[in-house]
């Protein structure tokens, strides 16, 4: 297989699955997706074996591992902070003891558990953040380490 | 040897063009095994094609 056959098919791949996620919205069906998602993933995989003119060398390969470990470095700190305000809402922290001094001081309500909209929400922004650094770290490592250089060749 | 075209040299030591030009405009310095791998190919020292400079640790190749 050639590179821009593969490329293609990744065209095709991203189009099939966004009609699926589209579809299992429609039917309510996260499963669908989910699989689909992974499925896609393996036959982008297996295929990329079979491309014979993709070179993969050195430099290449560091500039995939430098955004990578980039991206994963400022995912992790936001991921965190989301994920933290996430346990304290399933923790209800602070539950704070009622004030029995004075009986008719207002109660502390506990907070309330994070609608699971508002998961979903915070979720695909997490989705697009990490999309969007990777992409950010692999431009600036590619441009760093002379993808775009021209010579007088 | 100097008709010799980075893309040329590039599939004989297995990387792409880029890399040839990076290395060429001190872009990316390359590991110990590519830079021997380079070197060989011209049956020439390592010390021949690449130089290390302390203070910029930039390495360039002739």
């Amino acid at each position: 297989m050639i590179k821009n056959t593969f490329y293609l098919l990744i065209g095709c791949i991203a189009l099939a699955l966004l009609g699926i996620f589209w579809y299992s919205v429609e039917i309510n069906k996260p499963l669908f997706i989910e699989i689909s998602f992974v499925l896609g993933i393996v036959i982008i995989y297996l295929a990329r074996r079979k491309v014979t003119d993709l070179i993969e060398d050195e430099r290449s390969a560091k500039i995939t591992e430098k955004a990578a470990l980039r991206t994963f470095q400022v995912f992790w700190v936001v991921f965190c902070v989301f994920s933290i305000s996430a346990v304290m809402q399933i923790l209800r922290v602070p539950s704070f003891p009622r004030n029995r001094t004075f009986e008719h001081a207002p109660n502390i309500l506990p907070l309330e558990i994070m609608p699971s909209r508002m998961i979903g929400y915070v979720q695909l922004g997490l989705l697009c953040l990490m999309i969007f650094l990777y992409v950010g770290f692999r431009f600036y490592y590619a441009r760093k380490y002379g993808e775009w250089e021209t010579d007088e060749e | 040897m100097h008709d010799m075209t980075q893309e040329d040299l590039a599939q004989a030591i297995g990387v792409t063009r880029q890399t040839i030009l990076a290395i060429e405009k001190g872009k990316y310095v390359p590991s110990l095994g590519l830079a021997f791998r380079i070197s060989r190919y011209f049956n020439v020292n390592i010390e021949e094609v690449f130089t290390y400079e302390e203070e910029s640790r930039m390495i360039e190749i002739d």
